[in-house]
């Protein structure tokens, strides 16, 4: 089941804030729609990646140490 | 331009390489004739951000002396290079296609043009390209759009984009570009060229402007393989500069070129490669499977459980690292960036850490399937993207059944692949569309194995003569 994701121009001057990110009027208006999508598509993802069977897989960026 | 000058620009790199070495032809012959076919197009094409006229006259003046004294440097002596603007030259100034560094001048050489520079290769100026290498039409809202000489009224797709037009153009032999999420492949498709995305830390990304740092590679695009093959000997290698950059013998990638490709396995994973194309991208695409089979290849159907989510994971991760670089910028002066690259700086700054950390565990998965895959075939192809050039402006593409879809998760549907993988892919144009529009196939190798990917699209192009064609003058 995929979650619809609405976000409201209210939401996206609060994610702004809290990114400490300055939006001049009209710029949340445009971020709203696009954003709903990523965001939407993001959570799918990780609602997948948080299933058991992949509990045991590391992020990508993680160190593999060279042999010394 | 006169006629002797236009049989100079339809020279291969090899060709005009070895014409070079045995002084047939003088890179001062060459890189006239580049000059006046890239003045001749630019306007059209807008293909350059700046041309160096009187610079690589003064080099190839000199690259003319070395040689005649017998100080050849090797296939890449005296060749005319287009550099994409996002790659550093000491002394130049380096735009990043942006207004934001418009006035950048590096101190050093990127490790890249360095290694160009000691092959004797010759800049012939920096190409244009999509602001900060965020995006992938080459719209440019500072330096304009670049255009596709296949037909001007059509994107040449991005973010090289000045370096596939200008390369199809035969405005220089050869170019490099730069690849996070198709930016090398995807211009080589809709400009009829061969481009190469290495595997990630085959090539330094040393004093290349970043986009995700995750996925940045550096990559050559040329006519045919072979040149691309050349190109790439010079530039791959580890640096101690670039904290990414593996360490891994550098091979002669031209080493397998006549080798053929009898024995060889062609993955396909057919739920996801041959579905939601443009009819002739479908049938170019199925076609050259053909040809590969004809040549004594094997075509192996093999499923990848998870492939389908890499698109999110994909724009998760090239979002959200590009708006860590420019964080500074972006509040300081964002009126300076485009709208579309502003407004995704905005978005990424405002997914979550999770959604990052599950988009690189995504990858993870992914390329385990892949690895596991790979013992049963050598490599996969699929289309490189799903559509031929669009219009330029437009920012919604018909793929299938007359519905509009965003561009850029449309046009990453196959690069995306390769660049969360870290897995080497490489363009190679086979066939052309109803309006004569190129259509490229996207060969992906386990990592380190150019090598194979060359030898299949030499094979690909020794068959057939796609790659032969030119756009109208």
């Amino acid at each position: 089941m995929t979650d619809q994701v609405a976000l409201s121009v209210a939401d996206i001057e609060v994610l702004a804030r809290l990114a400490a990110l300055p939006l001049p009027a009209g710029r949340p208006e445009a971020i709203r729609e696009p954003l709903s999508v990523w965001v939407q598509d993001a959570n799918e993802l990780s609602r997948k990646m948080s299933r058991p069977e992949y509990w045991h897989l590391v992020p990508a960026t993680v160190f593999q140490h060279p042999v010394v | 331009m006169n006629r002797a000058q236009s049989e100079l620009t339809e020279l291969s790199l090899a060709q005009a390489g070895e014409l070079i070495a045995n002084r047939i032809l003088s890179p001062v012959e060459l890189v006239e004739a580049c000059l006046a076919r890239a003045e001749a197009v630019n306007p059209t094409i807008n293909a350059f951000i700046e041309i160096y006229h009187d610079q690589a006259r003064a080099v190839a003046r000199a690259a003319e002396t070395q040689i005649q004294a017998g100080h050849w440097l090797g296939p890449l002596h005296g060749i005319p290079l287009g550099l994409k603007d996002n790659i550093g030259l000491r002394g130049q100034i380096t735009t990043a296609g942006s207004k934001v560094m418009g006035d950048w001048v590096p101190s050093r050489d990127a490790t890249v043009a360095g290694h160009l520079r000691r092959h004797g290769a010759i800049f012939l100026g920096k190409t244009n390209m999509h602001e900060f290498a965020w995006g992938g039409t080459s719209d440019n809202p500072h330096f304009g759009p670049v255009r596709n000489p296949w037909d001007p009224e059509r994107f040449p797709a991005g973010s090289s984009g000045g370096s596939g037009a200008a390369v199809a153009a035969r405005a220089c032999t050869a170019a490099v570009g730069t690849d996070t999420g198709g930016s090398v492949r995807l211009p080589s498709a809709v400009n009829g060229i061969v481009g190469l995305r290495p595997t990630l830390g085959r090539v330094s990304n040393f004093g290349v402007v970043p986009l995700a740092w995750s996925m940045d590679t550096v990559g050559p695009m040329a006519r045919t393989v072979e040149d691309c093959a050349l190109l790439f000997n010079a530039m791959a290698g580890h640096d101690p500069n670039d904290g990414g950059s593996l360490l891994q013998v550098v091979p002669d990638y031209t080493g397998d070129l006549q080798r053929g490709v009898k024995g060889l396995r062609i993955g396909v994973v057919p739920r996801y490669f041959f579905h939601h194309l443009q009819p002739p991208v479908h049938d170019a695409v199925k076609a050259a499977l053909g040809t590969f089979e004809g040549l004594g290849a094997q075509v192996v159907e093999v499923d990848i459980e998870n492939i389908h989510g890499n698109i999110s994971a994909q724009l998760t991760i090239e979002s959200t690292e590009p708006s860590a670089y420019h964080q500074q910028w972006l509040r300081e002066r964002p009126q300076d960036y485009g709208e579309d690259v502003r407004t995704q700086l905005e978005m990424g700054e405002m997914l979550l850490a999770t959604h990052y950390i599950q988009a690189q565990r995504y990858r993870t998965l992914l390329r385990r399937e892949f690895m596991e895959a790979f013992k049963s075939v050598d490599v996969f192809i699929c289309p490189t993207l799903p559509f031929t050039a669009t219009r330029v402006g437009e920012m919604k593409v018909i793929i299938e059944n007359g519905e509009e879809e965003d561009m850029l998760s449309a046009i990453m549907q196959f690069t995306g692949v390769p660049s969360l993988t870290g897995l080497p892919s490489l363009n190679v144009p086979c066939s052309y569309d109803q309006d004569g529009l190129p259509v490229g196939m996207q060969i992906i190798g386990r990592p380190f194995d150019e090598t194979t990917l060359f030898r299949m699209g030499a094979a690909f192009q020794a068959a057939t003569d796609f790659h032969q064609r030119a756009p109208k003058p």
